[in-house]
């Protein structure tokens, strides 16, 4: 296997009103497959909240594709915004149409590359991989002390490579944990991270900070990701009670587990009331999530078959709420009723079934309403 | 004004690589292999005849055209997608464009117009005027159709989340002016299916903007009965890089949504079926798209007839509109794109088109000059009036080739529809994202195969020159988002503000019943309301939008 310690983290956004996002979508496919880990943004991304996800997600790079011939108003503001930040060191590339007296301008405002049309992948990854400097880290663990939270983007990154572990073990040793986690863990497309935003719509509204950890695999050849389940939760741009971090998960589930441990720390010591920890589901790696949360929720979605799918009975074993997701859609009440009967057989602990929908803001109140009750 | 001209270019290039290999075995645009030869084994085997599958031009399943005589009896609608800075610029240059001798318009509208946005929302800053035309009010609508003679001209306008606003403005100003309704010919696109596939104009989500798009079908279908109440656009979802299957197939599965919702509305399937287009990209690959035209006219007629059983012929006819492809555009060596633009208008006019835009070869770099754009425009005249190729009803009938393609298009369309099907329907497969997969792993893999010289694009890859020349560019300036500003405000102040208020509050009202909105949205028009207030009068309840949705 190879070594993917370094893979190089890439914030992708779409900013002003164009909606032509092939371009940002072939380069994100790109620099995953030269392992980079990719964190897709999304369409119409205000300045505020471009710079806040580069901050959040520790990028190295951000590449910004705008085609709508904006960009003399709107990439002046961003350059700023970084620099305000802190993030001048963040290299930034812009991509899509820029007529080429623009080009001076742009790269006099401290962007680091403009590839227009007839750009190569190669060339996008070759330009990206100008290594960066980083503060040392006991200078990180100083700030990060003073709650600074490029030092606490900067530390998850390092946590999640294996990197500065024992330091950060002994500072984070005498903290005591303080926040709740709760996992929420199904398969692709049941709505994790849909429902995930609609909980930090929640959990805002009555005034509590949150952390999400979004998990997705990476690829075990190249080492690289494409990370796009920030954008499904959505949050105000400006809005720093919220920290959305995408994390790239090797093949081997136990080793992200080791980690997961300090990165849960990390954010405990900073200061947030609830962490996130969204994972694909399936398999034994949940029961390694489970260690390392309070509530685990498994969701699962209505289906067109009669029989609930029993492969995913072990996964219920180990659930202490499940969710029917997308509770709009048919068969749902017969789902919940199927579950509800496996799994509160007599003298067994009672495992609530609820229904929720992220799409109808549905059964939110209630399964918060669980997850906070105390339990032993 | 838009015109100071600026130079752009010059930039050195590296030496320029050697002549490529030509990639074997050969592959279509899309990828898709092509035998060495094909012969009339081919057509055997598929079981292609004259009388059981290709049939006559002007007859069902009008694979071979909708018209006995094609362009024999009339020529295509030569129509130039138009549309940059405020309302009075605009229609300067659609009458600089009739005095050309084109013979209908097409208007682009501003990103702020399309996403349903004033021009004074902060969201606008920098982007009003810039792509197309801002229109806020009923006046930009007057003002930019101002001395054209709205009986005898066709008129498209290119819209779509708030195509039922805009169509709105069209028939309050139209009625203000004194048109009449029954005397009007155009296309509003009105096709908000392939905003979720591909172009991210959207302001609702899927199922409340499917049900505007029925309101302005129905109320277009009595009361303006000869426009063409939406354009089924594969265009779009081409330039996001999909296949020419793909853009073939999910076009005509977004054709059969309409059709299927119109029909649960009550509407009849003639009534409905007569008024729709559609509207398809023009790539390099000429034969993949001439087979794509072909399939795409034979498939609607089956579905139009088997599916939903229509009664009337001219209800299966697929009359569609052409625009060459945007993405195959270069702004290496741009005076080349003019050749681009040929051929791929060439294979649209083979394919039987009802209408064409040819781009002009300075689109990378900016909205074309009027230079550009005469070239271009001169590109289809050429083609009518010199090459000879309108002179018989689709001259490549009964080709081994084409006629191979076109078989092999329609049942790779077939098993498309097949899939969408099994997932649950069209708003279900949007939904889990099934469009927008396909679509950015198709381009992905064209690009990956332009990067590695497996396709050849001239000036780019292969034939590159060391040296740049530079070609005259339309700037357009900061001075129309000012004058705009200034329309609006006077708008804002002139008009009745309780009136306005009443109008939004009766479009919200028809919203919540789930009645047609078309006439609430009416008065709101003559009262002066803006596109942005009542978007979001409707916003307001058939929600937004959030980002998340598309991924």
């Amino acid at each position: 296997m190879i070594a993917h310690a370094a893979s190089p983290r890439v914030v992708l956004a779409k900013i002003g009103l164009d909606g032509h996002d092939r371009g940002v979508k072939v380069v994100a496919r790109g620099l995953r497959d030269a392992g980079f880990h990719v964190i897709y943004a999304g369409l119409w991304q205000p300045i505020e909240a471009v710079v806040q996800t580069v901050l959040d997600e520790d990028a190295d790079w951000l590449g910004i594709s705008l085609l709508s011939g904006a960009h003399m108003t709107l990439i002046p503001p961003l350059m700023d915004k970084l620099r305000q930040n802190g993030l001048d060191r963040v290299g930034v590339l812009i991509g899509g149409i820029i007529p080429e007296k623009d080009v001076p301008k742009l790269l006099e405002l401290g962007v680091r590359s403009v590839a227009g049309p007839g750009t190569t992948i190669p060339e996008i990854v070759e330009r990206m991989h100008q290594p960066e400097e980083h503060p040392a880290v006991e200078d990180l663990i100083r700030r990060f002390r003073q709650k600074d939270r490029r030092a606490l983007a900067r530390l998850l990154t390092l946590a999640s490579r294996g990197e500065a572990l024992d330091a950060l073990r002994h500072e984070l040793a005498e903290r005591p944990k303080s926040c709740r986690v709760a996992a929420f863990t199904g398969s692709g497309g049941v709505g994790k991270s849909s429902l995930i935003g609609r909980s930090v719509e929640l959990l805002r509204s009555r005034n509590q900070s949150v952390a999400v950890l979004c998990c997705d695999p990476e690829s075990p050849l190249t080492g690289g990701a494409l990370l796009g389940d920030r954008l499904r939760i959505a949050k105000p741009a400006d809005d720093a009670g919220v920290f959305i971090r995408s994390l790239a998960t090797p093949g081997g589930q136990q080793a992200i587990a080791k980690n997961l441990d300090v990165m849960m720390a990390l954010l405990a010591a900073y200061g947030f009331d609830t962490v996130i920890l969204e994972t694909v589901g399936a398999g034994q790696g949940d029961t390694a999530v489970r260690e390392q949360s309070d509530v685990l929720v498994v969701l699962l979605q209505p289906e067109s078959g009669d029989e609930l799918q029993w492969e995913k009975a072990g996964l219920l074993e180990v659930a202490d709420i499940v969710v029917v997701h997308k509770a709009d859609l048919p068969g749902s009440d017969r789902m919940a009723a199927q579950v509800h009967e496996h799994l509160n057989l007599p003298g067994a602990r009672p495992i609530p079934v609820l229904k929720a929908s992220a799409a109808k803001g549905q059964g939110l109140e209630e399964l918060w309403a669980k997850i906070e009750e105390p339990r032993g | 004004m838009a015109s100071p001209v600026v130079e752009i270019g010059n930039g050195t290039r590296a030496a320029a690589l050697p002549v490529p290999d030509r990639a074997d075995p050969a592959t279509t645009v899309s990828g898709v292999p092509i035998a060495p030869l094909y012969t009339g084994d081919d057509l055997a085997r598929l079981g292609i005849t004259e009388s059981a599958t290709i049939g006559r031009p002007g007859q069902f399943p009008f694979t071979r055209g909708i018209h006995e005589a094609m362009y024999r009896g009339r020529l295509w609608t030569m129509r130039q997608f138009a549309g940059f800075g405020t309302p009075r610029q605009t229609n300067e240059r659609f009458r600089f464009l009739l005095e050309k001798g084109q013979t209908g318009l097409s208007t682009a509208f501003d990103l702020p117009t399309l996403m349903g946005l004033d021009s004074d929302c902060p969201q606008s800053r920098g982007e009003v005027g810039r792509l197309g035309v801002a229109v806020d009010t009923i006046d930009d609508m007057r003002q930019l159709f101002a001395e054209i003679d709205l009986e005898q001209i066709s008129v498209s306008m290119t819209i779509n989340a708030p195509a039922a606003v805009i169509m709105a403005f069209y028939l309050a100003a139209a009625r203000e002016a004194g048109w009449d309704w029954r005397k009007l010919r155009g296309t509003i696109q009105n096709d908000i299916l392939k905003e979720f596939h591909a172009q991210n104009e959207i302001v609702f989500p899927p199922e409340p903007s499917v049900r505007l798009v029925i309101d302005l079908i129905e109320f277009c279908a009595e009361h303006v009965p000869q426009w063409n109440t939406v354009s089924i656009s594969g265009y779009h979802i081409r330039e996001a890089g999909s296949t020419a299957v793909q853009e073939l197939a999910f076009t005509l599965a977004d054709g059969i949504h309409y059709v299927e919702q119109s029909l649960s509305r009550g509407l009849d399937v003639d009534t409905v079926g007569r008024r729709l287009s559609f509207f398809f990209n023009a790539h390099n690959d000429v034969f993949e798209e001439i087979a794509k035209y072909r399939a795409a006219r034979s498939l609607w007629a089956d579905v139009m007839r088997n599916r939903f059983y229509a009664r009337e012929e001219s209800s299966c006819k697929l009359r569609f509109h052409a625009q060459t492809a945007g993405c195959s555009l270069q702004d290496r060596q741009p005076e080349v794109n003019l050749m681009r633009v040929a051929y791929q208008a060439l294979a649209a006019v083979l394919g039987g088109c009802q209408s064409l835009h040819s781009n002009s070869m300075d689109e990378t770099l900016a909205l074309p000059s009027e230079h550009a754009v005469t070239l271009a425009l001169r590109t289809q005249q050429v083609l009518a009036y010199e090459t000879g190729v309108v002179n018989t009803p689709d001259p490549l009938g009964g080709s081994y080739f084409v006629e191979t393609l076109t078989a092999q298009m329609r049942k790779q369309a077939e098993d498309y529809f097949e899939q969408i099907d099994h997932q649950g329907g069209m708003l279900a497969a949007i939904d889990s994202g099934f469009f927008r997969r396909e679509i950015a792993d198709a381009a992905f893999t064209y690009q990956k195969s332009v990067d590695k010289r497996e396709k050849i694009i001239v000036g780019v890859n292969a034939f590159e020159e060391d040296e740049q020349k530079s070609i005259d560019i339309l700037q357009i300036d900061e001075g129309p988002e000012e004058e705009q500003l200034r329309n609006l405000a006077r708008a804002k102040k002139s008009r009745n503000n309780s009136a306005v208020e009443r109008a939004l509050a009766a479009v919200k009202r028809a919203a919540e019943r789930k009645e047609n909105v078309f006439p609430a949205l009416m008065e709101a028009a003559s009262a002066r309301a803006t596109v942005y207030e009542t978007m979001s009068a409707l916003a307001d309840v058939l929600g937004r939008l959030e980002t998340g949705g598309l991924s």
